[in-house]
């Protein structure tokens, strides 16, 4: 009997008939360059939610760029990204419920640190 | 994710030793069955030790024989301690929650058939489901481990809520070494499952025959699907979850302990932890389990009630994404179990929203059953008996949920009776009749016998009574203001509650020993029960189109799918359905599309 | 539904399936999920990281330096390119490069870990614990050596799938499409860096 899985192994993946290296360079230097601009960032007088919302900015397109190039999401087929990126990031969105209970950890009595 | 074996089976030939046949199997059947007989097993004790606290609430002090042995100290002459009492609580509520309403309709159910019903040979990583099933089962013996190690299991309530899950033994007996175990079984569930989710979310979307399309997958293969994709992401949560608190045990760390905190005239020398942290975590990953439990009850009642009603669903497509949204949905309620634990009370009003929305799909659900049943000529046997139950409890448990999804009632009704009945009855038991559901609809296919309709029936009327009679009268205990988790009621207000107590654990006892008449029914059926045909219930869908017993590779042949998966009610050579797999061509009267 | 809808190209028995959905193979689409969900393992983590550190008055910003965590940085992040030149040439059938470029990978990952370890050590020796440091509350030390410790034991398991496979690669018994899946996962220890650095040690910074 064919052994279906055999079949499905088989066969170039689309996704990888490559323009070369040269991409993969470009989306590199420009993980380095951003990284280093939070390197900057920490440097600056900033506070530490301003310091925040920066780096995180940054982070997110860092790991766009290579969560797209690196890992080839962006030619895959435009139904696997869709399918990746709305699922991670609504379970991720969820998580975020917490946050109003932290913020009143510093300034609610019970929870807060013993001065 | 770079498995060698990947397919090992299907290169090799069915295997040959016993070991590598009934026990480190990578075949999805016997894998099945194994997740089968370790729910059978889990739920049996885990009833057992309801039994018990069950007789403690309604004698109170009563002298139980034999259950010093069970703990010497827990239970100094029989007398159950408060301590004791605690710790039965946790296991039972932790075995049922992770060992019995997860792994048996989801992982049994679902690495038995999920397979089959899309077509395939086997899953696509047969090595990761047994590993699957063997971490399963080691966190299992983790788990009952802790009633033999130190002073005994954790007393915290399956929740393991923070503070006490992070103390160490000053919060009481089992509160270290027990939850040291009890965080380390459920890590170790957490991976077991994340292995299950890839090969079921994998099988579905990449295995499918020939003409299956995703509409024509059977509901059982949706609920399951979606089930998965729950399970990927909430127990990706819990696991770091439980990390942190076996670090705070063993690392001297203090994530869920605050500054300052007072137990047992004790200053803890812990500063800084929130305990708000542990319930988000463990909620997140609480509420999808909820669904985790209940998704797959619902494929499975779907795709009973179809078989024994021969006609279609009102809406098939509305079931599956009324499933969905569910699964969706489940992600943003989880603050409604914290109500009255000191989350921001705005965001109660965030979360009860959600929870009420969270209803809409459940009731579709519940509609396009009674509707497609309304006027059908249902064939009862067991298993559509065990469905119709599940709709009834479902629903029972599902209206309570109302009352405890708006915040101001949820004040007076928190950590009441009124929570226990409700959780019980929409998902314990509603999920438990759907596990009987399947086991009496797909015994034969799995087993290749059939089991005792006589004996099914008894176990169904006992059990659907029984479970009513124990669990509604916890709602008028909640409202009358008896409160959860206490080991007896010696105040004054809640002694008029006893007797009402009483009638609950005899009903419990009775209910539980219909569960014995299961048990026999299921191992006498499955040595002397009568041989099963290919097609019992002359169902559709791919797996009646398999011989009994299902051979090594599922398939003789490749099956190429024609028809939806529901074709009832039609004309064929073979009678009012026509198989999935056949080539005939048929008219319906239903057309969906 | 009339049964005219039967829409199988050709003739079945020439493939028995309908085939992946996103025309990927099972292994990768795999990994894609156990990506998913790792990155929901680390996000909780990170969440408690910061729920706690929102409410904490005295938390300590001990870094003085930033050299060591840019180094390393640097190191992954190189290491990721040298994984998608072993990738690429895998692809190409080229297998001498391709286990070479592994084996630089693998490499970095280790030099990566060492740097990691001796970084750990510098700050143990410091007096920095679990529980407790000398310049303010100990959640710092517990939410520092969790993250760090969680995305070390990936790059350490990395190193060990990129050793396995390259070698298994070379004799035959992988495939260029197994050098990928695990480039995957290489890609993604290197994601999770690209949050922790900001997170655990640029905020952390003291100057």
């Amino acid at each position: 009997m064919a052994n279906p899985i055999e079949v499905r192994k088989t066969g170039d993946h689309g996704a990888h008939v490559t323009p070369g290296i040269g991409k993969d360079v470009i989306v590199y230097v420009c993980l380095l360059v951003l990284a280093g601009v939070q390197f900057v960032m920490a440097y600056q007088n900033l506070t530490v939610s301003q310091m925040l919302t920066r780096m995180m900015f940054v982070a997110i397109i860092e790991a766009s760029l290579a969560v797209l190039f690196f890992m080839h999401l962006y030619s895959e087929k435009r139904s696997f990204l869709i399918f990746v990126v709305v699922f991670t990031v609504s379970v991720l969105l969820g998580l975020q419920y917490g946050w109003t209970d932290s913020n009143r950890m510093i300034n609610g009595a019970p929870y807060s640190e013993v001065k | 994710m770079h498995d060698t074996s990947v397919h090992a089976a299907a290169h090799h030939g069915p295997p040959t030793t016993f070991l590598r046949k009934h026990v480190f199997s990578q075949d999805h059947k016997v894998i099945g069955k194994q997740y089968y007989a370790l729910a059978l097993v889990a739920a049996y004790v885990g009833m057992f030790l309801s039994w018990l606290m069950r007789i403690h609430l309604a004698w109170t002090n009563a002298a139980i024989p034999g259950l010093q042995l069970l703990s010497q100290s827990g239970a100094p002459g029989g007398v159950m301690t408060p301590e004791l009492y605690l710790q039965l609580l946790t296991m039972h509520g932790t075995i049922m929650v992770f060992f019995v309403l997860t792994t048996a309709p989801f992982a049994a159910f679902g690495n038995y058939f999920l397979p089959i019903q899309v077509g395939a040979e086997d899953m696509p990583f047969p090595r990761f489901n047994m590993m699957s099933f063997w971490v399963t089962f080691t966190a299992f013996l983790f788990l009952m481990a802790s009633f033999f190690v130190g002073d005994g299991p954790s007393l915290g309530g399956w929740t393991q809520y923070a503070p006490l899950n992070a103390v160490g033994s000053v919060g009481g007996p089992g509160q270290g070494s027990g939850v040291v175990l009890w965080a380390i079984s459920i890590a170790l569930f957490c991976v077991g499952q994340l292995l299950g989710s890839l090969n079921f979310i994998t099988t579905t979307l990449d295995l499918r025959v020939k003409g299956m399309s995703l509409m024509r997958l059977p509901l059982t293969a949706w609920a399951w699907f979606i089930t998965s994709c729950m399970g990927l992401t909430a127990f990706a949560v819990l696991m770091p979850a439980c990390i942190l608190v076996i670090l705070d045990h063993v690392a001297g760390t203090s994530f869920f302990v605050p500054s300052g905190t007072v137990m047992n005239d004790q200053i803890l020398p812990h500063s800084g932890g929130s305990t708000l942290l542990w319930q988000h975590l463990f909620w997140f990953f609480g509420h999808p389990e909820v669904y985790i439990a209940i998704v797959p009850g619902l494929g499975i009642v779907s795709h009973i009630l179809l078989a024994n009603m021969r006609r279609q669903m009102l809406s098939q497509r509305v079931l599956i994404y009324s499933m969905g949204a569910l699964a969706i949905l489940s992600y943003i309620v989880y603050g409604h179990h914290m109500f009255v634990s000191g989350m921001n009370p705005f965001s109660s009003l965030v979360f009860s929203f959600p929870t009420l929305v969270i209803t809409i799909p459940s009731t579709i659900v519940v509609l396009i059953w009674t509707f497609s049943l309304y006027g059908s000529r249902l064939r009862i046997n067991s298993a559509s008996l065990f469905a119709l139950g599940f709709i009834s409890m479902f629903v029972s448990g599902g209206v309570s949920g109302f009352f405890l999804a708006q915040p101001s009632l949820d004040i007076m009704l928190h950590a009441t009776y009124f929570v226990v009945g409700h959780f019980h009855l929409v998902m314990g038991v509603a999920a438990m009749f759907g596990i009987f559901a399947g086991t009496y609809f797909w015994f034969p296919k799995m087993a290749g016998r059939m089991m005792n309709e006589t004996l099914g029936k008894i176990h169904f009327w006992l059990s659907f009574v029984g479970a009513y009679c124990v669990f509604m009268p916890f709602h008028y205990l909640g409202m009358a203001g008896n409160v959860r988790r206490y080991a007896t009621f010696v105040d004054d207000f809640l002694q008029p509650l006893i007797p009402v107590h009483r009638f609950i654990t005899i009903a419990a006892l009775i209910t539980g020993f219909a569960q014995l008449i299961f048990l026999f029914n299921l191992i006498y059926s499955h040595f002397r029960g009568p041989i099963a045909s290919q097609n019992p219930w002359e169902a559709t869908s791919l797996e009646w189109s398999t011989p009994t017993p299902v051979p090594w590779n599922n398939f003789d042949k490749h099956p190429v799918v024609y028809h939806d998966p529901y074709q009832y009610g039609v004309k064929s050579s073979v009678g009012d359905y026509v198989m999935q797999a056949s080539p005939e061509q048929v008219e319906t009267e239903h057309d969906e599309k | 539904m009339s049964q005219a809808d039967l829409t199988m190209e050709g003739h079945p028995a020439a493939a028995p399936m309908s085939g992946p959905i996103f025309s990927i193979p099972s292994k990768k689409f795999a990994m894609w999920l156990f990506i998913i969900a790792d990155t929901m393992t680390f996000s909780a983590c990170l969440f408690a990281y910061g729920f706690l550190r929102n409410g904490a008055p005295n938390w300590p910003r001990p870094f003085h330096s930033i050299t060591n965590v840019a180094i390393m940085t640097f190191i992954l992040l190189t290491s990721s390119l040298t994984m998608l030149i072993g990738v690429r040439a895998s692809r190409a059938g080229d297998k001498p490069k391709a286990f070479l470029w592994i084996m630089v990978t693998a490499v970095l990952g280790i030099v990566f870990a060492l740097l990691h370890i001796r970084e750990w050590m510098g700050l143990i020796g410091e007096g920095m614990t679990m529980f407790k440091n000398p310049w303010g509350t100990g959640l710092f030390g517990s939410a520092f050596f969790s993250i760090t410790g969680l995305h070390l034991t990936h790059v350490v398991s990395g190193v060990i799938a990129l050793l396995a496979v390259g070698l298994r690669y070379r004799t035959g018994r992988y495939n260029a499409d197994d050098i990928e899946v695990v480039g995957l996962y290489w890609h993604f220890v290197d994601l999770v860096w690209m949050f922790v650095v900001p997170l655990v040690y640029l905020l952390n910074l003291n100057h």
